[in-house]
């Protein structure tokens, strides 16, 4: 169970620390069921941390996407520590950037938060649509309880988690300096991938017909790209013009080749916290196309990424017996 | 760009291998109206003098600045043209070739389409080649030494030439002393030297030699670099004798509590040794080792009231606290002559081999008609008083070669000869004796090696072709039970002794130098030639050579032969002292290297390191090539997620508009 003192006694410790630059956690956003990544240096901002089930962001990607500003003549750079609280899923993440080498593991202190999921906002607010009032919410059994200034209703958590913790089979994460209490059952959460397992049985005209109509509405916000904790390169080749690889125009041809791009550089990395999917402003179902590929590493190379510090990529490993019947 | 390029394109005939199925004149006409040609030419023979002489008078004319070749594979010609294209003063890598052999006239049969795919080709290297950048090919410094991994003749051999001509030698030698199969053997066909008498002044002269470094009892650990530019790193195993106070005076071994009481290995088991030994009397450097798998002291940590070897040692050269040693060392190039094993004869049940101490192999009938062997040079079965000479000797060749069955489908090219030579010496040691030997083939294909066939059986040896199906015993003798194929008649033979001819396998171990040199096998397991014809003694490693055995089953004369071409091939690096590199090789923008390391991990030649670099005053991560040890694979650049791992001459600016011409045309 969340144990909110803990959680602050330890911030406040962490932040206080020398070495360490800031600490990153969530708190109560402005609005409605909004939570906010809460960027601390003084140990009296950590009160307003919370954990709850509406803490869904991946803050792993903070980590990545840290500027590194011109350090001026006579100074030296700032190396000192981030702090980052993880559920399982986001351990994950940043278990991966280590194996990729995107982080240094003495640069990042890891506070865990075992976790018992996460809602999906888009369920949550159909059952109550979305006011200013800000809601809190806390996880109860086998319920989730919302805390409406009129009172609390709670809800089967079946029915708001989001469906990536409805299957999730990390709970608690994976690697941590601190685990902030103790770990939750990982329950008999087991995926068998039925979403993609539906799309394949289809016919590959009825599939593209799905994805057609999906791509055809994407906005290239590329805020799937920007949130996702594994795309961290400072130059991405989607945004390079020479060579131009995808073209800026918004049509169907250059959307999918974005689309594709971007999930086949995640072949093997994604860690599945399905960022890109809740953040996408038109609800194209992203984590399809990355469970796709998730699926087929699974099945062909039985590696599941961001699970080993020790490991090394996929794509960066080779064994004898790799399958290569897939190879024409 | 300031000027625009002037491409000029040269579509060859290459005789009709490609004008038969590719219309070339049309291909040629189409060249011509291309963004950026100047001139398109179709010519017989681009590759012949007259051929290249076109392209460097319309260079010389026309002022081109680029070309392209329409014709074979790279692979045959590219290094020809960029001659052509470097000799009128152009970058040689300013040269674009399409493969218009290989992959169109020669794999195509409707002229029609072979020309349209002749022309797309042609198309794609035009659009291509205005975007080549001009590289320069690098030297790197040689390091004016070699290393021989293995001291048996191959490795003996090769070291003194590359000594000889000048040059340092390090030779790392497993086992306590150099000399390798051939000290085993008594003597040598087809001329009966003995092998003794003929290799031990070179092992002499091995350990003598000034600009040799022998380290004897000692294992490679690790070969990292490149060609010129190799560090090594071998243990020298703790020998538990000091090798500078040891005089070889063997009081030692004479002391030792377990003399005569483990199998020596130089006599193939039938003699008995001390727990401290020297493997044989001749042995280089005549200096004793300790067997740590069967010394009490190392193995107990006690023997008796005291080790007795360290009591008979005059010159206090026994050490049982000496430690393994790992030396570090820098050379130019390493020749691997890690030689052969032989075939296990108990592989075959059917000969009986396990199970009657009759049944020896050819190595063990040399060791007994050795002088220097276990018996004094008497061939006899069993020990002592029970020992008796035997009558009726049977050989039987190919056992382990040219046979599926084990996974053998290789001739290992000596048994023939030394089944013929070993007859002969029993037939000269034991006048009485009846020898008869069993062939499927007698392949006697060297200088004399017929001549010696002939006269071995001149000299009343028997040759029975049939491959013997199985050896019992009936009473006290052996039954060779085998079908002699030319009377067509089965038979049942009954003799004294066996003696198998086992054939020759590639060592166990081999992996080991596979793994620390990225070598490759053949399909027989030993070790494979960069090509079978014209690189016999090269490797698919640069400045890595073969000699011996390591690379498939000889006889001496060809293993010395073999030795001294890679000896020869090492020199030339060496004498030369500068060793080009690639031009066409990856190169890394540090400016988008997110530093993941994929393509060091990726990279089959280790080519490719993490650095620490300031960027504007953070330290951070970054892949760097070594130029040297790039091969120009491309797998970094396909591996790498920003792009920017490129290959030179095959960037993503390059590549592109080939395949957007490919792609725009019908």
């Amino acid at each position: 169970m969340a144990d909110l003192e803990k959680l602050i006694t330890v911030a406040k410790e962490t932040v206080s620390r020398d070495d360490v630059k800031y600490l990153i956690g969530w708190r109560q956003g402005t609005y409605g069921f909004r939570v906010s990544p809460h960027f601390i240096t003084e140990p009296e901002e950590a009160d307003k941390l919370i954990f709850s089930p509406l803490c869904s962001n991946n803050l792993a990607t903070y980590l990545t996407l840290v500027e590194k500003l011109p350090v001026p003549r006579g100074q030296e750079a700032d190396t000192r520590k981030i702090a980052l609280m993880v559920k399982g899923c986001d351990s994950r993440a940043v278990v991966q950037q280590l194996v990729e080498q995107g982080i240094k593991r003495e640069s990042v202190i890891i506070l865990g938060c075992p976790c018992q999921g996460v809602v999906d906002l888009a369920k949550v607010e159909e059952k109550f649509p979305a006011g200013l009032e800000q809601v809190a919410a806390r996880w109860d059994d086998g319920k989730i309880v919302f805390q409406f200034s009129d009172g609390e209703k709670a809800v089967p958590r079946e029915e708001v988690l989001a469906d990536k913790c409805l299957r999730c089979r990390y709970p608690n994460p994976v690697l941590a300096d601190t685990l902030l209490w103790e770990e939750v059952e990982a329950g008999s959460s087991s995926d068998e991938y039925a979403d993609v397992s539906e799309l394949e049985a289809k016919t590959p005209e009825e599939r593209w017909s799905f994805w057609e109509a999906q791509f055809s509405s994407c906005v290239r916000c590329y805020s799937c790209r920007n949130v996702c904790p594994m795309c961290y390169c400072e130059d991405c080749i989607l945004d390079r013009l020479n060579p131009t690889w995808v073209n800026r125009s918004n049509n169907i041809s250059e959307n999918t080749a974005f689309h594709l791009s971007r999930a086949f550089h995640l072949a093997g990395r994604c860690i599945e916290c399905g960022e890109c999917e809740r953040v996408c402003p038109v609800n194209i179902p992203i984590m399809t196309l990355n469970r796709k590929l998730t699926k087929e590493v699974r099945e062909k190379f039985a590696y599941e990424p961001g699970t080993d510090p020790a490991s090394k990529p996929l794509q960066a490993s080779y064994r004898p017996n790799d399958q290569e019947n897939f190879i024409l | 760009m300031n000027n625009k390029p002037k491409i000029g394109v040269y579509v060859c005939h290459c005789g009709m291998n490609i004008a038969k199925t590719v219309d070339v004149e049309a291909v040629a006409e189409f060249a011509s109206h291309l963004p950026y040609v100047k001139v398109a030419r179709n010519y017989s023979y681009m590759c012949s003098d007259p051929g290249q002489l076109l392209i460097k008078e319309d260079i010389k004319n026309e002022g081109l600045t680029r070309v392209v070749v329409a014709s074979c594979s790279p692979r045959m010609h590219e290094l020809t043209f960029r001659k052509t294209v470097a000799a009128a003063g152009l970058n040689p890598y300013y040269l674009e070739m399409a493969n218009i052999r290989e992959q169109c006239s020669w794999v195509h049969e409707n002229r029609e389409e072979a020309t349209a795919k002749a022309k797309k080709l042609v198309y794609a290297a035009v659009a291509k080649v205005r975007l080549l950048e001009p590289l320069q090919e690098k030297e790197v410094e040689v390091e004016p030494s070699a290393l021989i991994v293995g001291g048996g003749i191959a490795g003996i051999q090769a070291a003194l030439d590359i000594a000889a001509a000048g040059f340092k030698v390090y030779m790392v030698e497993k086992t306590p002393s150099v000399g390798g199969k051939m000290s085993q053997l008594d003597k040598t066909f087809p001329t009966l030297d003995c092998s003794a008498c003929i290799l031990t002044p070179k092992m002499v002269d091995v350990a003598s030699h000034p600009n040799i470094d022998l380290m004897t009892y000692s294992q490679v650990e690790d070969i990292s670099g490149y060609v010129g530019n190799f560090d090594v790193k071998v243990r020298k195993k703790a020998r538990y004798v000091d090798m500078n106070k040891c005089t070889g005076c063997g009081a030692c071994a004479e002391a030792c509590r377990l003399t005569g009481r483990i199998p020596s290995e130089f006599n193939e088991g039938l003699g008995k040794r001390a727990a401290i030994y020297l493997p044989f009397p001749q042995a280089v450097p005549a200096k004793y080792t300790i067997d740590p798998e069967r010394c009490l002291m190392l193995t107990r940590g006690k023997c008796g009231k005291g080790p007795k070897c360290m009591e008979a040692c005059a010159a206090g050269a026994i050490n049982f606290e000496q430690q393994d040693e790992v030396v570090e060392f820098k050379v130019g190039t390493v020749i691997i002559a890690t030689g052969y094993e032989l075939f296990d004869a108990s592989k075959k049940p059917e000969y009986g081999y396990s199970d009657y101490p009759n049944v020896i192999t050819g190595l063990e009938l040399e060791r007994l008609v050795a002088a220097s062997g276990p018996t004094g040079g008497n061939i006899v079965i069993g020990e002592g008083e029970n020992a008796t000479v035997p009558k009726e000797v049977a050989f039987i060749s190919c056992v382990g070669s040219r046979d599926a069955s084990v996974g053998n489908e290789y001739c290992s090219r000596v048994c023939c000869m030394y089944s013929a030579k070993l007859a002969h010496l029993v037939t000269e040691k034991l006048p009485d004796s009846n020898v008869r030997i069993y062939y499927m083939d007698v392949r006697a294909f060297g200088k004399g090696y017929e001549e010696f066939y002939d006269r071995v059986r001149r000299e009343g040896v028997r040759y029975i072709r049939g491959n013997p199906s199985e050896i019992f015993k009936r009473g006290d003798k052996l039954v060779v039970k085998a079908e002699d194929t030319l009377m067509g008649k089965p038979l049942e033979d009954e003799v004294d002794m066996v003696v198998l001819a086992t054939g020759l396998e590639p060592r166990k171990d081999a992996r080991e130098i596979i793994d620390i040199l990225k070598l490759s096998q053949s399909a027989d397991g030993f070790y494979l030639e960069a090509h079978p014809k014209l690189a016999p003694v090269d490797t698919a490693t640069d400045g890595v050579y073969l000699a011996g055995c390591a690379q498939g089953p000889k006889d001496i004369p060809d293993t010395v032969a073999q030795a001294k071409g890679a000896a020869s091939s090492a020199l030339i690096l060496l004498s030369s002292g500068k060793v080009k590199v690639q031009a066409q090789i990856s190169n890394i923008n540090e400016a988008t290297c997110r530093g993941c390391g994929y393509c060091v991990e990726i990279c089959p030649y280790g080519a490719i390191d993490l650095v620490e670099v300031n960027r504007m005053g953070n330290m951070v991560q970054v892949a760097r090539v070594n130029e040297a040890l790039c091969k120009g694979c491309g797998a970094c650049a396909a591996g790498c997620f920003s792009g920017s791992a490129q290959q030179r001459s095959f960037k993503d600016q390059q590549i592109l508009p080939q395949i957007a011409v490919l792609g725009a045309m019908k």
